[in-house]
């Protein structure tokens, strides 16, 4: 009841009722006082009888509807505008400053989301992934699961591919693709079928692709013909916030579930954690020339990756490790402390655990060497970096045979291993076998 | 809601279409140039019904193009906040779901579906009440009433709710 008298907003709202239909009467009952002068008495008794006749109601209709009214009263008042769609709040519709939140145009042109209500979207999707086992996963498209080449950017030497082309009926069991209408050929990479297949049952997968829009809708088309995998979860390059860079700010899922798959490490800066860089797939010519190797690419040498042994395969063990690491955790430790990079991170230690390695010339002497990509990569891997020989190094990375620490190497039977051993075994998540990166007296790599 | 009006138009003519068929000209071109365009006060037109008159023609100086103001009678359709509207649900998920009703975008966040309703994902995500007695999935129809509406050169976008009263699924997909 004290709502009733308190609440401004009810009693102007009240006051104007019966203003207004006291207006309404005066005006009818004018009409007809010309003819009843005398009545004037009496008509002001009915205005009377009739104001207290409708407060009367008033007051009945407020019992009723004061709550009511007052809440929502309170809720316009007190809306958080959570997100927009084309400019107007999604709870209230009132227009709301066009640039507010960040823009989640992938899923619809025009949706806007809040950060409260992104924090809350992703508690919320992290919930349900806890409940179903299943965590994110994003992959890139270019050069980490297909590759792609303009035609007219292709050499006479792979016109054989034209013909060879799978046709566009079944996609399914096809992994070279010409798209006429796009002008351009694509070739999917070997295992990408049972990759996705198998990675489905574990990670609710996006992509993310540095493409415009309707590249990214082609490419998801013949990756995913039955349309299970990816649903709206297509992000271009339209999509992202920042010019040339990826970011975990459009995806709704929050940043300790999900994993990244890309062959470029420079657009995830801000994630590197997150992040499983990939060997890059090159198939046609373009696209070894785009990257500046002169050597001969798969589509000129009639050959392909290996189907079970590649790139991608290594990468599922990877990634069926770290989610069975992340969901066969002891059940009293709490889901909400578990972070996959953490389990990322373990699991690359592993890899070359208890090797000690000293590298040879391959750094610029002034430059410092802990902050040399290979010295990075080698850490990651779980080695322990040394700058001097010393009788517990297990390895020595060189390009030249003849140094003196080569020599040392050689002679106390030490692994000699070209640098290449380092980076294959970050691309491929295993020890690489030492016997098969030697270090050679020629110098073209 | 849909509108009969009459309204106007300044065409502007090459004189290479001038001649027997002038007429006919100008009439194909006014359709071509209104029909399925939107304004912020009349809405979507949908369809040009009649011609009510055709004005003078004016040659422009500089140019050889004519001017000639139409009036003509066209269908419009133009959203109302308010308006109770039934649409069909085109892209369901955990944000809320999106229904078309003709050219008219409409999104219903999930704050303003009843709080008996789930999202569930998977395969066909939909909005299901915990017994499973009603679904909202790509392709149901359903009764929203608009709480905002916005309309631009091309598109009109709405903001809707099923929340209140005889509102939500008209038809099941699935039964039908």
């Amino acid at each position: 009841m004290t709502i009733v008298s308190d609440s401004p907003v009810h009693s102007s709202s009240s006051d104007d009722f019966a203003s207004f239909l006291d207006a309404e009467l005066a005006t009818s009952t004018s009409d007809s006082s010309a003819d009843e002068e005398g009545d004037e008495e009496e008509n002001l008794e009915s205005k009377r009888v009739k104001r207290r006749k409708v407060e009367v109601l008033e007051i009945l209709e407020d019992v009723q509807d004061s709550t009511a009214r007052v809440e929502t009263s309170k809720e316009e008042a007190i809306c958080a505008h959570p997100g927009s769609f084309g400019g107007m709040c999604i709870i209230c519709g009132q227009r709301v400053a066009e640039e507010a939140g960040v823009a989640i145009a992938y899923i619809h042109k025009g949706l806007r989301l809040d950060s409260p209500e992104l924090v809350r979207l992703r508690n919320a999707d992290m919930k349900n992934k806890l409940n179903q086992k299943k965590l994110h996963l994003i992959l890139d498209l270019d050069h980490t699961l297909l590759n792609s080449t303009m035609l007219f950017h292709m050499t006479s030497e792979e016109d054989y591919l034209k013909s060879n082309a799978d046709s566009l009926q079944d996609i399914q069991n096809g992994s070279l693709f010409m798209l006429e209408h796009m002008r351009m050929m694509t070739k999917l990479r070997p295992y990408v079928r049972q990759f996705l297949k198998e990675a489905n049952e574990m990670f609710e997968m996006h992509i993310y692709t540095m493409g415009d829009k309707p590249y990214a809708r082609e490419m998801a088309k013949l990756l995913d013909p039955g349309d299970q995998y990816f649903n709206d979860r297509i992000i271009s390059r339209d999509d992202g916030t920042q010019k040339h860079q990826k970011g975990l700010d459009v995806v709704l899922a929050e940043e300790s579930a999900v994993l990244i798959l890309d062959d470029t490490e420079n657009a995830w800066t801000k994630h590197r954690e997150n992040l499983i860089l990939m060997e890059r797939y090159h198939f046609f010519a373009s696209s070894c020339q785009q990257f500046g190797f002169r050597c001969k690419s798969l589509s000129l040498l009639k050959s392909d990756e290996s189907d079970t042994d590649g790139a991608l395969a290594s990468v599922l063990r990877v990634l069926k490790r770290v989610h069975s690491m992340y969901f066969d955790e002891d059940p009293r430790d709490a889901p909400s402390n578990r972070d996959v990079r953490e389990f990322l991170k373990s699991v690359r230690k592993e890899i070359l655990q208890g090797c000690r390695i000293v590298f040879s010339r391959v750094f610029p002497t002034s430059f410092p060497p802990e902050s040399h990509q290979l010295w990075k990569m080698a850490e990651q891997l779980g080695a322990t970096c040394l700058v001097e020989v010393d009788s517990s190094v297990t390895h020595v990375v060189a390009n030249d045979p003849n140094t003196e620490k080569s020599k040392w190497a050689t002679n106390e039977t030490k692994y000699l291993v070209h640098p290449q051993w380092i980076e294959a075994t970050y691309y491929l998540w295993q020890r690489q076998v030492e016997d098969k990166y030697p270090v050679n007296q020629s110098k073209s790599q | 809601m849909f509108f009969h009006i009459t309204l106007e138009r300044n065409m502007q003519l090459h004189p290479r279409h001038f001649g027997r068929n002038l007429r006919e000209n100008l009439i194909a071109k006014l359709m071509k140039d209104v029909e399925g365009t939107c304004s912020g006060r009349h809405g979507f037109v949908v369809a040009i019904t009649g011609i009510e008159n055709v004005g003078k023609g004016l040659i422009r100086d500089g140019t050889g193009f004519v001017t000639f103001p139409v009036k003509y009678r066209c269908v419009v359709f133009r959203p109302f906040k308010g308006q109770i509207l039934e649409a069909v649900v085109t892209m369901v998920n955990k944000m809320g779901f999106f229904a078309e009703a003709g050219p008219v975008q409409i999104f219903v966040s999930n704050h303003l579906i009843p709080d008996d309703m789930e999202f569930q994902s998977g395969d066909m995500p939909n909005y299901t009440t915990s017994d499973g007695s009603v679904k909202i999935q790509k392709d149901s129809e359903v009764r929203l009433k608009l709480i905002g509406t916005r309309v631009d050169a091309t598109e009109i976008f709405c903001i809707g709710t099923i929340k209140d009263d005889f509102l939500g699924v008209i038809n099941d997909p699935t039964t039908a």
